[in-house]
């Protein structure tokens, strides 16, 4: 059961920019804002309705970034042309995220703002070395991945900041994600990618740990599976042990890195 | 805050029809359709959008009527189990879970048709690969699921033969 509450739809960013606090909270899908509210952890004054705000809709694309805006849905970005092209990893890993209706109303902005600590975007971007663009009343920044997210459901988003848009340098580095997953959400998750040859290689390990990690080498000969999986900190909960997860860490980095090497892209 | 605040009017076309109600902000489209407009076909049970069972479309895109707000759907249109009938010609996705026993308890099957609705106009010939995803986030503790793949399946093949997709 929700609490009582007042509801804004502004139409321009401005006016919502003015309206967003602590008390005040932005929703586009609220596919993860409700289910706080239902178990009381949040308990807002007001929600500000960010569907009517079209710029924060927008996909595109220039010659060094992709720039996807925070109402952009999963599945929308599953089906983009332009992301496909030009960061096929981003849309296979929208594909996945949650089930259908998830993917048909929750937002790259909403997920990547909750910091469930078991996001698969938060994963994928950042392996792919993406940044956020925030926008307040008074001014605006951007933030690298690691700079944003600081802990479960813990961000640096001030209350007044609105994350506005997720930037990806072009060209994205390419790769695999893989997770396991046998509830609705994954015990460990593993993007590996590369970019060039003079490039460092990425695997970020997410779902596994209180917020997702990144270990870089030069080429895959210096990613070891085992000495990843013996310093990650797992969370222990219903789908397994510290032990089994350090386990699944290390069978699936491997998975990845032959992956990868294999030439599997965008899986 | 006054009362006025906590809700408003809500002008929105469910299953063709418009209406127009007064709702509470903190209402989830799961209680309109159930509490205020008597449409008990769409059920509610885990309330935490993993179960399926209060699947419903809005703008024809698929979502848990549970977690979404009836105020969101004002100016929008609603599409749920009680609308898939003509009269009394069952739709062809339920005539399929009829003759393919995709059903026993029949608490979860309004969802499952709902979520096959919005996968067959996305994609009038999935595979029984792609049915298995779209339909992933769909519980059923008495199929076994297979009869209902094969239920999209008969569906599927016999709307694409008439067009009707």
């Amino acid at each position: 059961m929700l609490g009582s509450f007042t509801v804004s739809r502004p139409t321009e960013l401005e006016d919502a920019l003015r309206l967003i606090g602590e008390d005040s909270l932005a929703y586009w899908g609220g596919t993860e804002l409700f289910l706080a509210m239902k178990m009381q952890l949040l308990v807002p004054d007001n929600l500000v309705d960010l569907k009517a705000i079209r710029q924060l809709s927008d996909v595109r694309r220039t010659d060094s970034e992709l720039v996807i805006g925070a109402g952009v849905t999963h599945e929308q970005i599953a089906e983009d042309k332009t992301v496909r092209e030009s960061a096929g990893l981003l849309s296979s890993v929208t594909a996945r995220v949650g089930n259908s209706r998830v993917r048909a109303q929750g937002t790259i902005g909403g997920n990547l703002c909750f910091a469930e600590p078991r996001s698969d975007l938060a994963t994928a971007l950042l392996a792919l070395d993406a940044s956020v663009d925030f926008r307040s009343a008074t001014g605006q920044r951007s933030l690298t991945i690691p700079e944003f997210m600081l802990g479960p459901y813990w961000t640096a988003r001030e209350p007044e900041e609105l994350l506005v848009a997720v930037r990806i340098p072009l060209p994205a580095p390419a790769g695999v994600y893989l997770k396991f997953q046998f509830t609705e959400r994954p015990s460990v998750a593993v993007a590996a990618v590369e970019s060039g040859a003079d490039q460092p290689v990425r695997v970020a390990i997410g779902a596994v740990s209180e917020i997702p990690i990144l270990v870089t080498a030069d080429d895959w000969s210096g990613i070891d599976a085992a000495a990843i999986a013996a310093g990650i900190e797992p969370v222990p909960d219903l789908t397994g042990s510290v032990s089994y997860k350090r386990h699944l860490v290390e069978v699936l980095v491997n998975k990845a890195v032959a992956a990868v090497q294999a030439g599997v892209r965008d899986v | 805050m006054s009362e006025q605040e906590l809700g408003r009017t809500v002008t929105t076309t469910v299953n063709g029809t418009e209406v127009s109600r007064y709702v509470l902000n903190r209402s989830t489209l799961a209680q309109f359709l159930r509490d205020d407009l008597g449409l008990t076909g769409t059920k509610l049970s885990c309330e935490l959008q993993v179960c399926g069972v209060c699947s419903v479309l809005v703008d024809r895109s698929p979502v848990s009527a549970c977690t979404y707000l009836a105020v969101d759907v004002d100016g929008r249109q609603v599409e749920t189990v009680e609308g898939l009938a003509q009269g009394d010609s069952l739709h062809p996705l339920q005539q399929a879970f009829v003759e393919e026993f995709a059903l026993q308890c029949g608490f979860c099957t309004s969802g499952f048709l709902m979520m096959s609705v919005a996968l067959l106009r996305k994609n009038p010939d999935p595979s029984e690969e792609q049915i298995k995803e779209y339909l992933d986030g769909n519980i059923c503790r008495c199929t076994g699921y297979a009869p209902i793949v094969e239920a999209v399946q008969l569906a599927a093949s016999r709307m694409r033969e008439e067009g009707n997709v």
